[in-house]
């Protein structure tokens, strides 16, 4: 138990977080290695059914991250977003599917190399602290 | 129930006659206690089987989508808003509709009578005024039809239609209630009491589909659960599939459910699936003020944004 | 000619609990609002004071879903890239309290998955090692029309043991070597040779009091495409959803799918029941889909059901009567009132 690390998934949008990314990389700010990004176009192109994937895979944590509300690269992607991500959180709370902590999102703009890395730690903390994933995982079938 | 079955045979055979509409969908009287069978009438002579009464529960609106020619249709509250859903969403137009306005006093819920009496089977059921006479072999027994309603419709707030061109009967007095008084009982809990609450839930799922298939707001030729590249959740009884075929079906229809109980009375088990609808319709009406079908004027709110949309997901 | 024996009803806790020493026992047991049949954990569980089932016991031999075979790929696996089978349970079972008519649907159920050159290995293993003790119906529901059927409430077919509820106790018909050996790990049986006649009175008593549906035999005759292109089809289907809850609950609707279903480095194929009532239950790899239309899936099962069936085997319906599709219907497609009218059906030819 005491060796294992989080594994979290970021979905970022290619324009301002994961830029914001590539920005904290560039400037050697250190934050914890367990986000593993998967770069979208646009935080509008987040469905609810891949972050119910990534947990139903066994992620210990999700993070989504956009520009800001008003500066998407796509002008409304975000605008659009916001309101999906608020019934997604709200609902996957009610459900008991996601505990607290294991779900995170942020704006993030291509310049705030010091937020995302901050971000990063803060994510990474708050998994931590929610522990290992054990619900609501599809390994095998569970049926006769 | 009021007695619209006259009103609405009389309105369907004129409208049948004078050629208004190609076909009246409605109800046919059932062929088991507390049930009625959805029904076209093509002709004035089939229009005479129309019934209407407490037992019309399923959604007709269900009927409509990519439907051709003209039709007239009976809608209660919550059926003539699905019908709104439909004409945002442009799976009819509004030309091809007549609708034929039913002011609702809710539908008789059978599971409910049925635990009342305890396994005796029903072979008859009649409503008279406020009351059902239920009788089987060798009992009978009067309920009052208003402490016998369906969830949905005992938290009813809009049982008088929103759109219609015909209103068959006087408008029924809306309540003021807590829609919402069970999800709060929800929401209170630890994570890990909701966690199992919702496990236990949908444990009797058999995923027969038939809580999509009878709602109106599920027509999508290809349902997610039939999508192959990438499969999002596997087909079989698997606990973590059915929860989340449950939870993603809830999410498609936020914001677009109107909480007609179509999917929880089509249930062969008895799933109280509403649980999982309520919920969203709750945020969404708190977070954008908006109730599903009401109006003609207003996307539904996972198709609009407004600027100062809330963001209570950050942090 | 069967034997009969008698037991008492206060003795039954002990005979079932000296079959769950020898067998697993699956017999219908309360769950919340209804029965389902189930494994027993202990004698008590068990309710044979009840109607029917509201899912069919088919689940017991062909499961909701069942794993057929598996593999891993897993580095550290000596048996990597191997499918095997998956294993599976066939210690001896006894179903105990299943009526005639579920009894009976799964010999309806034989002529699919037990047959001169196909056999399902695992429906064939389960039947095989499965005892059936049914329970005669002395109230049949008002949705049951087994007589139409060829069934019965007191019918044999399919059944190892046959019990009759004789108020005090139990008589329990022997139809089978493998009934008779089963009873023999209980005790409390005393052998009935007279008085048997209280008895034929009650099967008279339930038999009359199931109500008439309609006649197989009336479609049998009938020219099978007039009945398929008969313009009632679509009255017949406006009302249907296409839910598939009818072909869930019943026991003789055998369809099933096959998935495979990969995890990381191991994988699994996958049975479970799919449903005529599906649009993608005839969708071909090319797109094409032979019945794309409602009024062709509503069809296509009452056809099945009550003309295919009847044609191909030429021993009755592929339906018990058990009336669990007009209870589950949501909209109350009735399959007694299509019956009656495919048997009414007017035909230029007989067949």
């Amino acid at each position: 138990m005491s060796d294992w690390e989080p594994k979290i998934i970021a979905f970022l949008c290619n324009w301002c977080s994961y830029g914001a990314a590539d920005l904290a990389g560039v400037s050697r700010f250190q934050y914890p290695p367990n986000i593993r990004i998967i770069r979208v176009p646009c935080s509008g192109r987040i469905n609810p059914k891949f972050i119910l994937a990534a947990l139903r895979h066994g992620v210990d944590g999700v993070w989504v991250s956009g520009c800001h509300p008003g500066d998407c690269h796509y002008i409304e992607g975000n605008l659009y977003a916001r309101r999906k991500f608020a019934l997604l959180k709200s609902q996957l709370d009610y459900t008991g599917i996601a505990e607290p902590g294991r779900l995170h999102f942020s704006w993030i703009s291509s310049a705030e190399g010091t937020k995302f890395a901050e971000m990063a730690r803060r994510v990474v903390e708050s998994v931590v602290a929610a522990g290992p994933a054990q619900h609501f995982i599809k390994k095998q079938a569970e049926v006769a | 129930m009021q007695p619209y079955s006259e009103s609405i045979r009389e309105a369907a055979k004129r409208l049948l006659l004078e050629k208004r509409v190609d076909a009246v969908i409605g109800f046919r009287k059932g062929t088991v206690p507390f049930m009625n069978e959805p029904f076209l009438a093509r002709t004035p002579e089939q229009a005479d089987q129309l019934v209407w009464d407490g037992n019309c529960a399923i959604n007709l609106a269900n009927y409509l989508p990519k439907r051709t020619g003209s039709v007239a249709i009976a809608a209660k509250g919550c059926d003539s808003r699905s019908i709104v859903i439909h004409l945002l969403e442009n799976q009819i137009r509004r030309e091809q509709l007549y609708v034929l306005g039913i002011p609702c006093q809710g539908m008789t819920d059978k599971r409910k009578i049925a635990d009342r009496l305890n396994g005796r089977q029903v072979l008859q059921a009649e409503e008279n005024g406020g009351k059902v006479l239920v009788s089987g072999r060798d009992f009978e027994q009067s309920f009052e039809r208003a402490e016998f309603l369906q969830q949905n419709c005992a938290i009813c707030t809009h049982k008088n239609p929103v759109l219609y061109d015909e209103l068959l009967g006087q408008p029924v007095e809306e309540q003021q209630i807590d829609r919402y008084e069970q999800t709060s009982k929800i929401e209170s809990m630890l994570p890990e009491q909701k966690r199992l609450y919702f496990d236990e839930l949908v444990q009797p799922c058999i995923r027969c589909y038939a809580c999509r298939n009878a709602c109106p707001a599920c027509y999508c030729p290809t349902c997610f659960v039939d999508e192959s590249k990438p499969q999002w959740l596997g087909k079989t009884t698997d606990p973590t599939d059915t929860l989340t075929f449950h939870f993603l079906r809830a999410f498609h229809v936020a914001g677009r459910c109107t909480d007609c109980g179509s999917c929880e009375r089509a249930c062969p088990v008895g799933i109280k699936v509403r649980l999982f609808t309520m919920e969203l319709e709750k945020q969404v009406k708190k977070l954008y003020g908006y109730e599903a079908g009401m109006t003609q004027d207003e996307r539904p709110p996972l198709d609009a944004f407004r600027s100062d949309d809330p963001e209570p997901f950050l942090g | 000619m069967s034997d009969i024996y008698y037991n008492a009803k206060e003795n039954f806790a002990g005979v079932i609990e000296r079959l769950m020493g020898r067998y697993r026992v699956y017999a219908p047991v309360k769950q919340d609002r209804c029965h389902e049949f189930a494994p027993l954990r202990n004698a008590e569980e068990a309710d044979l004071g009840f109607s029917n089932t509201r899912l069919s016991p088919k689940g017991l031999f062909h499961p909701q879903a069942e794993r057929m075979f598996e593999y891993s790929l897993a580095n550290d696996d000596p048996q990597a890239g191997i499918v095997k089978e998956a294993q599976k349970d066939f210690s001896p079972r006894v179903v105990l309290g299943v009526r005639p008519c579920d009894a009976k649907a799964f010999d309806l159920d034989d002529a699919n998955f037990n047959t001169e050159t196909i056999k399902d290995p695992w429906w064939v293993r389960r039947r095989e090692t499965t005892t059936m003790i049914g329970l005669a119906c002395d109230s049949p529901c008002s949705t049951c029309f087994c007589t139409s059927m060829g069934s019965g409430p007191y019918d044999t077919a399919g059944l190892d043991v046959l019990l009759v509820d004789a108020g005090e106790g139990y008589a329990a018909e022997v139809l089978s070597e493998k009934g008779k050996n089963t009873l023999s790990v209980t005790s409390g049986w005393t052998p009935v040779t007279s008085a048997i006649l209280p008895l034929t009175h009650k099967k008279k008593a339930a038999e009359q009091s199931v109500g008439i549906a309609f006649d197989p035999a009336a479609i049998a005759k009938k020219q099978m495409l007039e009945l398929y292109n008969s313009p009632t089809w679509e009255e017949v289907q406006f009302a249907c959803i296409n839910c598939g809850a009818c072909t869930f609950v019943c026991p003789t609707c055998w369809c099933f799918d096959i998935q495979d279903e990969v995890c990381g480095d191991k994988g699994e194929r996958l049975r479970l029941w799919d449903s005529c009532m599906f649009p993608l239950f005839t969708l071909h790899g090319s797109g094409h889909n032979p019945r794309s239309q409602k009024t062709q899936r509503v069809r296509q099962r009452f056809m099945h059901k009550l003309k295919y069936y009847q044609d191909k085997y030429n021993s009755g319906p592929a339906c018990v009567g058990c009336g669990r599709c007009v209870q589950a219907c949501p909209v109350n497609i009735d399959i007694r009132q299509v019956g009656r009218q495919m048997a009414a059906q007017t035909c230029s030819q007989p067949a």
